[in-house]
């Protein structure tokens, strides 16, 4: 049987400050060649600087992926022309990446496997070509926007696995705060590699890239399509070739790009204009000491707070929620459900992100144990959250303002309690036969007697106790 | 005509100061010798803006040694709206929106910069030869090379059109140039200099350096370059030393280490005469003065063939024709036009070395000649500085020879690099390299002496050259006339 190997190469652009080898603006402008320094330009004569906030963000990467370190480190060139490459060679490394020898942890079907990371690289982005009919245009907003470049081992065995471990890998890197990790947007992009041999077979089968995969769900379709493809192929007994292929999203095929030569030759050498980089051992301990929660810790958590694997789900896409979570001092449950659901029905119908509410803590762990304590009821919780999210003022004001109080004293509730039921003698008949909806009806004629306001946990307990004293 | 130009940098400094002169009278002099003869040292001059800056410090008090003194600088080194060629056809038009930070430098001194020099196309050649635009002349004798590649630095020096010039040294770009010449020039300590700006051949050997008549000079006018510098990551932040304080100082009890290699018969044996003429000098001065084996010296071509066009092919690979520079007219498609705007762009020399680059680092090749030499220039620099153990400084002859004629080394590609064949080293292990005069050979042509420290001790070099100079007392002035 033929089974496939598939590694795959991520490149992720970092969030920063700067630029990683000049002080120009990292950031997204609709204006084009608006961030641009002589130093992007290649321009005759300047020097690269080095940024170290994109070390040290590349550092949290590599520990939260389990690589070794190097400690001494170098930037090498990689030589080759091409338009949007301004110097005619990209300051990268080669020789010694800053992390290597890695793992990320994925989970398909229940089962969990350790993905290899073979190495991970800071480099610099390039330009960006526009094509258009009047020749080629050239946006340097992107030339020098810091990458790391993490490459997996081969290690992947399934286009299940593959999308498992690209969408852990972007989990992780969101925890990490130090990307947007938009795979949609290009700060996140994926080419893949695979090639089939026999199950048992010790060589591995010819490679074929594939690059251009534009989402996470097509990282699996297209390695399915090449899998087919390739399967054919050898089933008729045509020989693979070495080569680079897209993935086309129209026609859900991979096409051929290019046939590999004998090799790129991209003529690499240490970059001179950078000395050695000495990490200092503060620096890693710093990172490794305020290393955020990652998605893997976060869910064994979550579990052990006894929230349902739906809210877990949710919590674990929406990174702000979930860090919102973990520095509140209230019934996590109770938060978890009122985020997940209420707050995120409102986010999506106001078409809103979390951090856009400007949620503050104190403020919302008011309201966590109003509804701990019994303060209001669910029901009310629904009336009184909107104007909440949009005054960010006190629950309890916006409760009293709205006369959304639950009435939990029993003395008071059991006159209402005592009161229905001497008003509704053929609802106790019923009950008495054993007829269930009774207690139910009995239920809403106190809620309406109470304007809402009886806490329906109190009332049930009581109405029941009353009912059961009454002689059949 | 005024030859104020002769003087030095305090003699000109006493009489700015007193106001016996004023800035524009050395500025008209030196326009007035370039327009008599240039010896074609300069690409562009910068007459204008020279005027206009002489006229304006007239007000202003002289705050510093090299205050309204003229300047000369290699067309490799960046200027902010004056014409920066590199003697190259794919610059001839280029107009940098910066300045270097040495020209930043020597303008918070205030210095007046009179003109762009000639020199070899991006530094590469010993001759001043593979310049786009006419050849500097050596002033000594004008059918002879004044060396290279700081080719047209060294004849502005020599002619007295300035008296200071910015070089830069890959190989020996400077030390020859001078050496050929007659003048005092230094290759400073590898980021001694911040390099930014100059307009890179090989980054890893590149530094810019000071031309003077004199040792003093020398050590005013580096202090006035040095420095770290947040644009470039390789300058150091070694303290910059008032680089003068050793000078005339006594040489006793100085230990002097001269590479056997450096006295060998690979030297003409009339500029090893001279050499063997000082070293006996420094003896009798009460010098230790010992030959030593310093292993490795011997391939310094190849190594430096390997590294140098190495770096140097990558560093040319942004003169695509997209952004500056020389750009072919018709093309149509983006291969055509990198292949025709490079062509019509780089020089014969400049394309050799590009290719050569290329080759050692090109796939296995990169293992077999890059790697390999990178493992030799680790043995080669601990060697030299393993000699610092026990010695002061190092001295030799600067080069083979003495000035050649022109077309002497066009021919054959190999030749002109063995003008560096002791300069190479130097550059190598990033150590602080200076050549100086110390007599004629029986042409009249000056013969220059290598004095070679240990990291960021210019001071100790200068020391010695300081002791040598006023030994020798040369009138290294080609027109003659020490005294103006």
């Amino acid at each position: 049987m033929l089974v496939p190997t598939i590694g795959i190469e991520v490149h992720v652009e970092l969030k920063s400050n700067a630029k990683v080898y000049s002080k120009a603006k990292n950031a997204y402008s609709n204006e084009p060649n608006s961030f641009v320094d002589i130093i992007d330009l290649g321009y005759p004569g300047v020097l690269p600087k080095l940024n170290e906030q994109v070390i040290k963000n590349a550092l949290k990467a590599c520990v939260a992926l389990n690589c070794k370190i190097n400690d001494v480190m170098h930037f090498d060139r990689k030589n080759y022309f091409y338009p949007d490459l301004p110097k005619g060679y990209q300051i990268t490394q080669q020789d010694t990446p800053i992390g290597y020898d890695g793992y990320l942890e994925i989970e398909v079907d229940g089962k969990k496997k350790k993905i290899g990371i073979e190495r991970i690289h800071i480099e610099e982005d390039t330009c960006k070509s526009i094509h258009s009919l009047a020749g080629t245009l050239l946006n340097f907003n992107r030339a020098g926007v810091p990458l790391i470049e993490i490459v997996s081992k081969p290690d992947i065995a399934s286009p299940e696995e593959a999308v498992a471990y690209v969408e852990a890998l972007r989990e992780t890197l969101l925890y990490l705060g130090i990307s947007d990790v938009k795979i949609e947007e290009g700060s996140m992009r994926c080419d893949t590699n695979i090639s089939l041999k026999e199950e048992n077979a010790k060589e591995f089968g010819t490679k074929v890239e594939i690059k251009n995969i534009g989402s996470i769900t097509n990282v699996g379709l297209s390695l399915n399509y090449e899998i087919a493809r390739q399967k054919k192929l050898i089933e008729d007994g045509i020989k693979i070739v070495e080569e680079t292929r897209r993935y086309d999203d129209n026609t859900n095929t991979t096409i051929l790009m290019r046939v590999k030569e004998t090799g790129n030759d991209y003529r690499y050498f240490p970059e001179p204009d950078i000395p050695f980089i000495y990490l200092d051992k503060s620096w890693i301990t710093e990172v490794k000491e305020n290393m955020p929660k990652l998605p893997e810790e976060l869910r064994e958590e979550y579990k052990v707070w006894g929230l349902n694997n739906n809210n877990i789900k949710t919590l674990i896409a929406n990174a702000p929620m979930s860090k919102f979570l973990d520095i509140l001092n209230c019934d996590k449950v109770i938060s978890a459900n009122l985020l997940t659901g209420d707050i995120l029905a409102y986010l999506n119908k106001h078409k809103l992100n979390f951090e856009d509410l400007e949620l503050k803590q104190d403020l919302f762990e008011e309201l966590v144990n109003m509804i701990s304590n019994n303060e209001v009821s669910s029901k009310q919780v629904k009336e009184l959250l909107p104007v909440f999210l949009e005054k960010k003022i006190s629950p309890k004001s916006i409760a009293k303002e709205l006369g959304l109080v639950q009435i939990s004293d029993t003395n008071a509730l059991l006159d209402m309690v005592k009161k229905v039921i001497s008003d509704n003698p053929n609802s106790v008949e019923d009950y008495k036969n054993g007829l269930d909806r009774a207690v139910k009806y009995l239920m809403g004629q106190i809620m309406k007697a109470s304007r809402g306001q009886a806490n329906p946990q109190t009332v049930s307990k009581l109405l029941v106790e009353e009912l059961d004293k009454i002689e059949k | 005509m005024t030859n104020y130009l002769s003087k030095s940098v305090k003699e000109l400094n006493a009489l700015l100061k007193s106001k016996e002169i004023k800035p524009i009278d050395l500025v008209n002099e030196a326009f007035s010798k370039i327009e008599e003869n240039s010896y074609n040292a300069f690409i562009t001059l910068n007459k204008e803006e020279a005027i206009k800056e002489a006229l304006e410090l007239e007000n202003m008090e002289v705050d510093n040694l090299l205050f309204g003194l003229p300047i000369a600088i290699k067309d490799n080194i960046c200027t902010k709206d004056l014409k920066t060629t590199c003697a190259s056809h794919m610059l001839d038009n280029f107009d940098p929106i910066y300045d270097a930070t040495v020209i930043k430098k020597i303008k918070d001194c205030h210095m007046i910069i009179i003109g762009k020099t000639n020199m070899d196309e991006f530094a590469m050649g010993s001759t001043g030869e593979t310049s786009y635009f006419p050849f500097a002349q050596n002033p000594w004798n004008t059918s002879k090379v004044p060396g290279g590649s700081s080719s047209g630095s060294a004849a502005c020096v020599s002619g007295r059109l300035t008296s200071l010039a910015l070089g830069s040294d890959t190989g020996g770009s400077i030390r020859q140039p001078a050496s050929f010449c007659g003048l005092v020039g230094l290759k400073p300590t590898y980021g001694r200099v911040s390099r930014y700006g100059l307009i890179a051949f090989a980054s890893s050997l590149d530094q810019i350096g000071p031309m003077t008549t004199n040792v003093m000079d020398n050590a005013i006018l580096l202090g006035a370059i040095s420095g770290k510098d947040d644009n470039d990551l390789t300058s150091s932040d070694s303290e910059v030393t008032h680089f003068t304080h050793l000078i005339g100082e006594d040489v006793k009890g100085m230990r002097i280490a001269v590479p056997n290699y450096y006295m060998s018969d690979v030297i003409n044996s009339e500029v090893r005469n001279k050499v063997k003429d000082i070293i006996s000098l420094l003896e009798k001065n009460g010098c230790t003065v010992d030959y030593v084996d310093v292993p490795y010296l011997e391939y310094a071509i190849p190594l430096y063939q390997t590294i140098a066009l190495g770096e140097a092919s990558s560093n040319l690979a942004r003169f695509d024709g997209i952004k500056f520079g020389h750009i072919t007219d018709e093309f149509s498609n983006i291969e055509e036009l990198y292949k025709k705007s490079r062509s019509e762009g780089f020089g014969a020399e400049v394309k050799r070395r590009i290719m050569i680059g290329s080759y050692v680092l090109s796939g296995e090749n990169a293992n077999i000649y890059f790697r390999k030499a990178l493992k030799l220039r680790k043995e080669m620099t601990d060697a030299l500085v393993k000699v610092f153990d026990n010695y002061d400084l190092i001295i030799g002859p600067t080069n083979t020879n003495v000035a050649y004629d022109f077309g002497l080394k066009t021919d054959d590609a190999l030749k002109c690099f063995y003008d560096d064949l002791l300069t190479i080293p130097v550059n190598m292990a990033g150590l602080p390299g200076l050549s100086m005069p110390i007599g004629f050979n029986s042409e009249k042509l000056p013969i220059g002496m290598h004095i070679i420290g240990n990291y960021f001790k210019e001071d100790v070099i200068y020391k010695l050259a300081s002791f040598i100079e006023k030994e020798l007392d040369l009138d290294m002035n080609p027109k003659g006339g020490k005294i103006c």
